[in-house]
């Protein structure tokens, strides 16, 4: 919002459609379409015509009837013997006749220049070069002082973009003038009438006269006049520039008001119809030409938009994340948007490109904007201190911001951010000036430059980036649906998978266990039935039932440790202590003729499932017992300390060791270093320990020489009490 | 004790269900034994239906159930037993391979009077079945009204 929009307030509530008087160079007749009857007329119809309004009426009433037969659109008309430029065009219900004196003198053709510059336009011509080109143009045709090509930025204020003239008046070019120097309902009787012309600023209106008693007295719309009388206020603003005539040209582009041609003199000028219809003519042209060059400049920045997108959807395709995707090709994530920064905030964490304010200040920045209800997808700001945000470590790095929001439920944001552009901004006048005068407000009385520098904002947002923002966006969202599809479908697919295993376990538990009890339970029958067995018989039968028997532990390790990947942990105070000591007291029977020398510290407690701690106990313990069986005495040493962050147990003994290089093989299932000849076992008991003391969070270890022992430890973090 | 109450034995698995029967034998109970093939088998011996219609009247001393069965399996036996206000009073001793927590926690569930996996070591087994054997059919006393209908 600009202060100065409310300054011409007043103004542009001034219904200037209606000035019910016309300017002293023409003359206006209002007449009853269905029978052409007179009802109004200015009251100088026979200073400009040179007879009375009932006269001119009869000379064209034979014409009249035939354009009204001929469909009633806008025409000029001629009235034999009368030198008159004469218009017609019928609107709100009356038909409208303007009547002005033809040009006296003989004038150029215009047309010979008029179809240079529409070759000149054809051509491969530069935008600013055509509006020059333009502006000069007129001037020799009009022979107006000055020609301004005036054009209209987003908030309505106007830029004098090319400039031609003789001389006499001062030169505007580059000038801003603010919105409220053209109020609304002017621009809009611009756009609907795309030329006006007051050849005297000082001229004394000509009011309208009712000729009829019953109709003569309803206002006349004259917005498609081009002798309407116009504001007061704007007379003294033309007085106020040192311009006593003036006549503006709309360009309009896709319907829309792009600028004026905008001429003036410092005296009273007229020009002849003729000449006004070559200067619309060009204005006409030059719009074509901006049309074309926005077009393809659209056109272009949307090609290059369109490739920058494409890359971007490359680099997220690869990438395992959006967020991720769009890091990882920061230049084309800046240039799509041409900003200087942007952050990403996902619920993967926050990441930035380029000159991006850290992560605190974006999440207090995506926070304000949700919390303001700004951004429902993509909202764009040049200046986040006019809207509201006031934040320096922010605003330090980042004064413009075109921020999209992901997704509202996880939020998941991408902001752009620009730095601060100071701009020097040349206004023709103070634009926050207001004059004010017995309760009215008057434009500006002085029209010296006057600079203004612009802070607190960015260079704003093209129309074509936000769109870009919005196709990311777009694209953005229908990647994480893609993606939340995607591990929908996994997630599934692992339940199954999981259910498969759960049941090929549940399966091998029963089917699988049974053949090999079979094979033990009838080999030892046959071995207690037949007492004559020869020696080897037994050794023979021994070894069936031996194999069938390790067969059936490891099903029973197997199934244990498969189990260990699902069963939940009945977390709980564990004495390690009382572990350690059960566990010796298991294995008692099994080393009652071994010389073993026990020294087993204090041992902290922890927090964990007591059962499996127990079997992580047995395992290393029982390994200790194990391996070191050629040892007499066999030493294990049992220990236990309090480290950063939580507990480390070790089990330390003077057993045949290993060798540091197969380490790594250590832990894993179905792993030996011995030959199962010297050292029995399934291979599991490790990986059991090491599956187990991950469960708890912890980590497992060892250490050992080949013949000098090994010390095997595990960390458990220090859980939290529930 | 002359009228000594038979033992039920509910196996599908012909080796496991000789392996059994050598065991009860070789422990030397008297009860005889009524095997049952699959867990309709059983239903039908309990409820003296089907195949079992005309059979002498009484409830076994102990149902030694198996948990994988064909047919009805050994959860829902145990369930139909349990849930049965002529027949709940019944010992049953769950025999199977599975070492599955999520079975004994079903079994226990369901009111299952034992649960033994069986060992593969076959000294472990027989001796398992000898302990049964001898507890269910020989020292269990069962409720007496379960007594008259089996005495009766």
């Amino acid at each position: 919002m600009h202060a100065n929009d409310v300054d011409l307030d007043s103004c542009a509530r001034e219904p200037i459609h209606v000035p019910g008087s016309v300017q002293p160079h023409g003359a206006l007749l209002v007449l009853d379409p269905a029978d052409l009857r007179i009802l109004q007329v200015s009251a100088n119809v026979a200073d400009i015509a040179g007879t009375d309004a009932a006269g001119i009426a009869a000379v064209l009433s034979s014409e009249l009837a035939a354009w009204k037969a001929s469909g009633s659109l806008p025409a000029r008309l001629v009235a034999p013997g009368y030198p008159l430029d004469i218009a017609v065009h019928l609107h709100d219900g009356r038909v409208i006749v303007e009547l002005e004196r033809a040009a006296s003198e003989a004038m150029d053709d215009p047309f010979a220049r008029l179809t240079a510059f529409a070759q000149q336009m054809a051509g491969n011509i530069d935008l600013g070069d055509a509006l020059s080109a333009a502006a000069r143009l007129i001037v020799q045709l009009s022979n107006f002082d000055r020609a301004l090509v005036y054009r209209f930025d987003a908030d309505w204020n106007g830029h004098v973009v090319a400039e031609a003239g003789n001389g006499t008046l001062p030169s505007y070019l580059d000038l801003r003038f603010p919105a409220g120097d053209i109020p609304a309902q002017a621009r809009d009787l611009y756009r609907l009438n795309p030329l006006r012309l007051i050849p005297d600023a000082d001229y004394t209106l000509v009011p309208l006269l009712a000729l009829d008693e019953e109709q003569g007295r309803a206002p006349v719309d004259m917005t498609f006049t081009q002798i309407r009388s116009v504001s007061p206020v704007h007379l003294e603003y033309m007085r106020n520039m040192g311009t006593l005539s003036s006549m503006s040209i709309s360009i309009l582009i896709d319907g829309r008001l792009w600028g004026l041609l905008a001429c003036h003199s410092r005296q009273p000028h007229i020009v002849p119809v003729r000449v006004r219809d070559a200067c619309n003519f060009i204005a006409q042209s030059l719009a074509m030409q901006i049309g074309a060059a926005s077009r393809a400049q659209t056109a272009a920045i949307g090609v290059e938009l369109g490739r920058l997108h494409t890359k971007l959807l490359a680099s997220m395709a690869d990438a395992e994340r959006w967020d991720d995707g769009l890091a990882n090709a920061p230049d084309t994530l800046l240039a799509i948007t041409r900003a200087s920064g942007a952050a990403i905030l996902s619920q993967n964490g926050f990441s930035r490109v380029g000159d991006a304010p850290d992560e605190e200040a974006v999440r207090r920045l995506t926070q304000w904007l949700s919390e303001n209800g700004i951004a429902s997808d993509v909202y764009a700001t040049d200046c986040l201190a006019a809207a509201g945000f006031y934040d320096r470590t922010v605003t330090e790095t980042a004064c413009g911001i075109l921020a999209c929001r992901i997704s509202e439920s996880d939020d998941n944001w991408l902001v752009w951010f620009r730095p601060e552009v100071i701009r020097t901004v040349t206004w023709g006048g103070d634009p926050h000036k207001v004059v004010r005068e017995s309760g009215r407000i008057h434009p500006r009385k002085s029209f010296e430059a006057w600079r203004e520098s612009v802070r607190d904002r960015s260079a704003p947002w093209h129309e074509a980036e936000i769109g870009a923002a919005h196709d990311l966006r777009a694209s953005i969202v229908e990647i994480v649906l893609k993606k939340a599809e995607q591990l929908a479908r996994l997630a599934a697919d692992l339940q199954k998978s999981n259910k498969e295993l759960e049941a090929f376990s549940y399966s091998i538990s029963h089917d699988l266990r049974a053949p090999f009890r079979h094979i033990v339970g009838f080999s030892q029958l046959l071995t207690e039935r037949e007492k004559n067995l020869d020696e080897r018989s037994r050794h023979y039968l021994k070894m069936i039932s031996d194999s069938a028997l390790a067969a059936g532990e490891l099903v029973d390790d197997l199934l244990t440790f498969s189990h260990l990947g699902r069963a939940t942990l009945a977390t709980g105070k564990v004495d390690m202590n009382k572990l350690v000591e059960e566990v010796r007291l298991g294995l008692a029977e099994d080393i009652k003729d071994r010389a073993i020398e026990w020294r087993v510290g204090d041992l902290p407690m922890t927090r964990g499932d007591g059962a499996l701690l127990r079997q992580v106990w047995h395992n290393m313990i029982e390994n200790a017992v194990k391996y070191t069986r050629p040892r007499a005495p066999a030493r294990i040493d049992i220990s236990g300390e309090t480290v950063d962050g939580g507990l480390l147990y070790r089990v330390q003994d003077n057993g045949v060791g290993f060798d540091m290089a197969y380490k790594a093989k250590l832990f894993g299932v179905f792993q030996r270093l011995q030959r199962s000849e010297d050292f029995e076992g399934t291979g599991i008991g490790l990986a059991l320990v090491k599956r187990i003391v991950e469960r708890h969070g912890g980590s497992v270890d060892a250490t050992g020489t080949v013949d000098g022992g090994a010390c095997f430890t595990f960390f458990l973090p220090v859980l939290p009490e529930e | 004790m002359s009228d000594l109450r038979p033992i039920l034995l509910v196996e599908d698995n012909p080796r496991d269900l000789e392996l059994t029967l050598t065991a009860l034998e070789k422990c030397q109970i008297a009860n005889d034994i009524v095997v049952a093939r699959d867990g309709a088998e059983a239903l039908d011996f309990l409820n003296q239906d089907g195949a079992f219609a005309t059979r002498e009247p009484g409830d076994p001393a102990v149902v030694l159930l198996d948990l994988k069965l064909p047919k009805v399996d050994g959860l829902e036996v145990l369930a139909k037993v349990k849930g049965d206000r002529n027949l709940r009073h019944i010992p049953i001793v769950m025999l199977t391979s599975s070492r599955e927590e999520q079975d004994l926690v079903n079994s226990y569930e369901l009111g299952v009077n034992a649960f033994v996996v069986k060992p593969v070591e076959f000294s472990q087994f027989f001796k398992a079945i000898q302990d049964l054997g001898v507890f269910w059919a020989l020292l269990n006393e069962p409720p007496p009204k379960a007594r008259q209908r089996g005495g009766s």
